[in-house]
């Protein structure tokens, strides 16, 4: 029986190390965590927790429609495990959708807002029915353990009938309704997926899906608990599996032929190929398998066959669901962490069927309870000897430190740069046409402006103070090659830029660029106080040398409100206007049936009195800030 | 009255005052590059972008406000609403999250708080409570040049027809927005061709939600139908098999 608590303790593993990531994912947002992008809004969780799960799910509405409503008496033993996967399989879908949707908390919405257009909304209610008459359909069975709860079982069992009836008209409709999500994105979906009879396809596949997926759970169980193998009777779901994919490959074949979608088969790129490869796995081969009764009636083809079905559907799930794009600049691979909380949420849907079989009457012999046995030997820690307890508590424990250790696992491999950086690119720049400066989209909202990124940082980029005119290339300049923290805070979170009204921070003063930092730095300037400031004194910028002392071709600020030989850089508004308004005056001048460039009004349109508005020039001592926008705080200024 | 903004790519000067006054309009804070944006310029704190081509042309991008929205169309809680004024709203209270409208919109508009524990939809809605009460959106306010304006859908048309008949070499003879995915609530004029706003292969002209309506409207009729098959196919079997143990009852005697 170590099979199973193997099985058991990966299972465990896989759930604690997931649910460390989801974790993750609720504190710090989806961008973080998935590849999820503005370009393919869905991926991984819907193709694979969604669709191909609810597809995965649908053993149980054929195994009851077989079993009840056509009397096929001999499928009697394969019912109770395929209604207990089908619940657990939409518990799974669910717990899935609270981890993809942005904002689970709301999810009950679906209740109370109505959109019946929407696929989505009858794909939701749908399943949330589908789900308590799952739920419904399968209480008799751990009813049926006390007779405490006899009346609560046979009113339950009243209602059987009617109950697989619904849900099988339930099942119906949402699983096709599933196709039905894709039928509004024929710009999306590559052609050879995209089908008006998408909603059918997806129908016929479920079928199939469902019959197999009935078959692999046998031979799994069958493997996991050392049990009697069903061979003829998965032999049989074999042989109703190749008429309904032969039903299935038909119908999606005439489709595609009709839309003269055919030779798109053919075409060779990856689309092509991956359909191909689909079309191989989820339908042809099992279908050739299977269509010989010798084959079909052995186990070990039986295995491969239904497994290929079983990874082929979901493939085709996937596919629609996300990964057959048509637009080819949209790129997306899944990230390791949604893979994760998926196998985490099966690893979990696992262990809730191990442990219903367990314990209730699922199967017609109950598997045995390795830890129930009498004569199971103690149960010992292998490398330091210690008695771990009786056998049930042994494997609890080891299952809890598999939880807890996995989990642990998960949070220390989450990323931490990914995490603090929040998915920052970096910053745009491109060279400005015609002009040798940089093009920076000074606070990050697509506005580019002309930046002289060189003249910001090249004086004294030797370290050494100019000594004639000809070293000083520009007024407005940082401190060498050490000004680069200066606006890209390599030190900060993010490593966010510094916007240009950071520096430029008064909208009309003028601000203070003087570095004292710097000045007084050993990596710096390396000056001692009194080198500047005159001694004996109290230290203060009155007492101190003006920079032309040192720096003696330095150009100061002469435009602007309030020029003044000091320190001090433009002001935003004057920083703003040079870069627009001395083009302007000077283009004014060239074009001359333009000559409006050089009005004010140009610009500044709203709120100018109109009889101000014909002969205003620019005059930068005159404020007129109609509907300026202010960098800062976001404000319009009347 | 249907309104609707037209764009005439022409006289745009790319000075971006739209994009400044729409965030000062809806509070949007200042933008920060993501891995998941796409290149066209908007993302969740830009509603509206101005996408630069060759030649100078500069074509702003935003929410095309069409006449039968898919993406109001798949919202399963109608988060989404498309008003009588002609705005596409967002109800951020009843959204649960699902992105269908992502996927559904075939411009591609809508954009995700991807950063946010708390996420949104952001996405332009035509300045809803600007034009609700008789003022125009923040973003045809502050164009400069005219190049975007605000007005009746019908009289913005007319106004697009009369520029390309006065000035036939100017104009490629078309109105975007006139009829694409069932018309929209945003026209462009222009001298380059604008197909590259839309994802590649949209078939012109049916709206989008028709796709899904017969699908849908078949949802009862399937319903019922599976019922009244299986049903009567339950039926048969049970008949059959009671006429055979029946028939197996007679042949008994019989047999005796």
């Amino acid at each position: 029986m170590n099979r199973v608590q193997n099985t058991k303790l990966v299972l465990w593993l896989m759930t604690g190390f997931a649910a460390a990531i989801a974790l993750n994912r609720y504190v710090f947002g989806l961008g973080v965590t998935t590849n999820l992008n503005d370009k393919t809004p869905w991926g991984f969780w819907i193709g694979f927790d969604v669709m191909a799960g609810v597809a995965l799910a649908a053993g149980g509405f054929v195994t009851t429609a077989i079993f009840y409503i056509m009397k096929r008496e001999e499928f009697h033993p394969l019912v109770r495990p395929a209604v207990l996967t089908a619940f657990l399989g939409y518990l799974a879908v669910v717990a899935g959708l609270l981890v993809d949707l942005g904002l689970p908390w709301n999810i009950w919405h679906m209740i109370i807002y109505w959109n019946p257009h929407s696929p989505l909304f009858e794909v939701g209610w749908c399943v949330m029915l589908y789900t308590t008459v799952l739920l419904l359909e399968f209480s008799p069975v751990p009813l049926e353990e006390s007779s405490r709860y006899a009346r609560v079982r046979n009113f339950l069992m009243r209602f059987r009938f009617p109950l697989v009836l619904l849900g099988i008209m339930l099942s119906t409709l949402h699983q096709s309704s599933l196709g039905t999500l894709f039928l509004i994105m024929p710009y999306r979906l590559f052609p050879l997926w995209y089908s008006h009879i998408l909603p059918i396809q997806f129908f016929i596949s479920a079928v199939a899906l469902g019959l197999m997926m009935v078959a692999f759970e046998s031979l799994i169980s069958h493997w996991l608990y050392r049990r009697e193998p069903e061979t003829p009777l998965v032999g049989k779901l074999c042989g109703a599996a190749v008429w309904v994919l032969a039903v299935y490959f038909i119908v999606k074949m005439t489709d595609i032929v009709a839309a003269g979608k055919f030779g798109l088969i053919f075409n060779g790129n990856w689309q092509s190929d991956l359909f191909i490869v689909e079309i191989l796995v989820s339908t042809l081969i099992p279908m050739a398998l299977f269509a010989v009764p010798k084959l079909r009636r052995n186990s070990k083809v039986q295995w491969v066959g239904s497994s290929m079905v079983v990874i082929g559907m979901v493939l085709n799930r996937i596919d629609v669901g996300g990964l057959a794009m048509l637009d080819s600049t949209a790129s997306y691979t899944p990230s390791w962490m949604e893979i994760a909380i998926s196998l985490g949420i099966v690893s979990a849907a696992a262990l809730a069927f191990l442990f219903v079989t367990e314990r209730f009457h699922i199967w017609e012999i109950r598997p045995e309870d390795p830890q129930s046995l009498p004569h199971t030997p103690p149960s010992f820690d292998y490398s330091s000897r210690t008695w771990l307890g009786v056998p049930r508590i042994a494997s609890l424990t080891k299952h809890t430190l598999a939880f807890v250790l996995s989990f642990a696992v998960g949070m220390a491999f989450m990323p931490g740069r990914k995490l603090h950086a929040e998915g920052i690119d970096s910053v745009t720049v491109s060279r400005a046409t015609g002009i040798d400066t940089l093009c920076i989209d000074g606070n990050r909202d697509d506005q580019f402006v002309e930046f002289p990124h060189q003249a910001h940082i090249s004086w004294i980029r030797t370290h050494k103070i100019p000594t004639s005119p000809a070293d000083d290339t520009s007024g407005f300049a940082l401190a060498g090659k050490d000004s680069c923290s200066v606006c890209h805070h390599l030190n900060l979170p993010g490593e966010r830029l510094s916007e240009c009204w950071e520096c430029h921070a008064s909208m009309y003063a003028q601000a203070d660029f003087f570095r004292h930092d710097w000045h007084a730095s050993p990596a710096g300037a390396k000056l001692k106080c009194d080198d500047c400031h005159t001694a004996g004194v109290t230290r203060t910028a009155q007492s101190a040398k003006k920079c032309t002392a040192c720096h003696p071709f330095y150009k100061f600020t002469t435009i602007g409100v309030g020029a003044t030989p000091a320190y001090h850089i433009l002001s935003y508004t004057d920083a703003m206007h040079k870069m627009c308004v001395s083009c302007h005056v000077v283009e004014a001048k060239v074009v001359k049936d333009k000559q409006d460039l050089a009005l004010c009004t140009t610009c500044h349109r709203v709120g100018t009195p109109p009889n101000l508005r014909a002969g205003m020039k620019w005059d930068i001592s005159v404020p007129h800030f109609d509907n300026v926008v202010l960098p800062d705080v976001g404000l319009s200024v009347k | 009255m249907s309104k609707a903004i037209l764009t005439d790519v022409t006289k745009c000067i790319g000075c971006l005052k739209c994009v400044s006054a729409c965030k000062v309009a809806h509070n949007l804070e200042m933008d920060v590059p993501r891995v998941w944006d796409k290149n066209d310029g908007l993302s969740a704190e830009n509603w509206t972008s101005v996408i630069r081509k060759d030649g100078d042309r500069y074509v702003r991008k935003q929410c095309r406000h069409c006449l039968e929205p898919a993406c109001a169309s798949v919202c399963p809680v109608g988060a989404l609403h498309k008003t009588e004024i002609g705005a596409v709203t967002y109800d951020s209270a009843k959204c649960l999250g699902c992105r269908y409208c992502m996927m559904a919109c075939p411009f591609g508009i809508p954009r995700y708080d991807w950063d946010k524990t708390v996420p949104h939809v952001e996405k332009c809605i035509l300045c809803y409570d600007r034009i609700r009460i008789g003022e125009q959106p923040a973003c045809t306010q502050a164009c400069p040049t005219g190049a975007t304006m605000f007005g009746d859908r019908d009289e913005l048309l007319k106004v697009a027809h009369r520029r390309i008949n006065e000035n036939p070499s100017k104009y490629i003879k078309r109105v975007w927005g006139e009829h694409e995915v069932g018309g929209t609530s945003v026209l462009y004029l222009s001298d380059i061709d604008l197909d590259f706003l839309t994802y590649p292969t949209r078939p012109n002209g049916a709206a989008l939600p028709k796709e899904t309506a017969a699908a849908m409207e078949s949802v009862p009729y399937a319903f019922v139908g599976m019922g009244g098959v299986m049903l009567g196919l339950s039926w048969i079997i049970r008949r059959r098999m009671k006429m055979d143990k029946e028939q197996g009852k007679k042949k008994e005697p019989s047999d005796e």
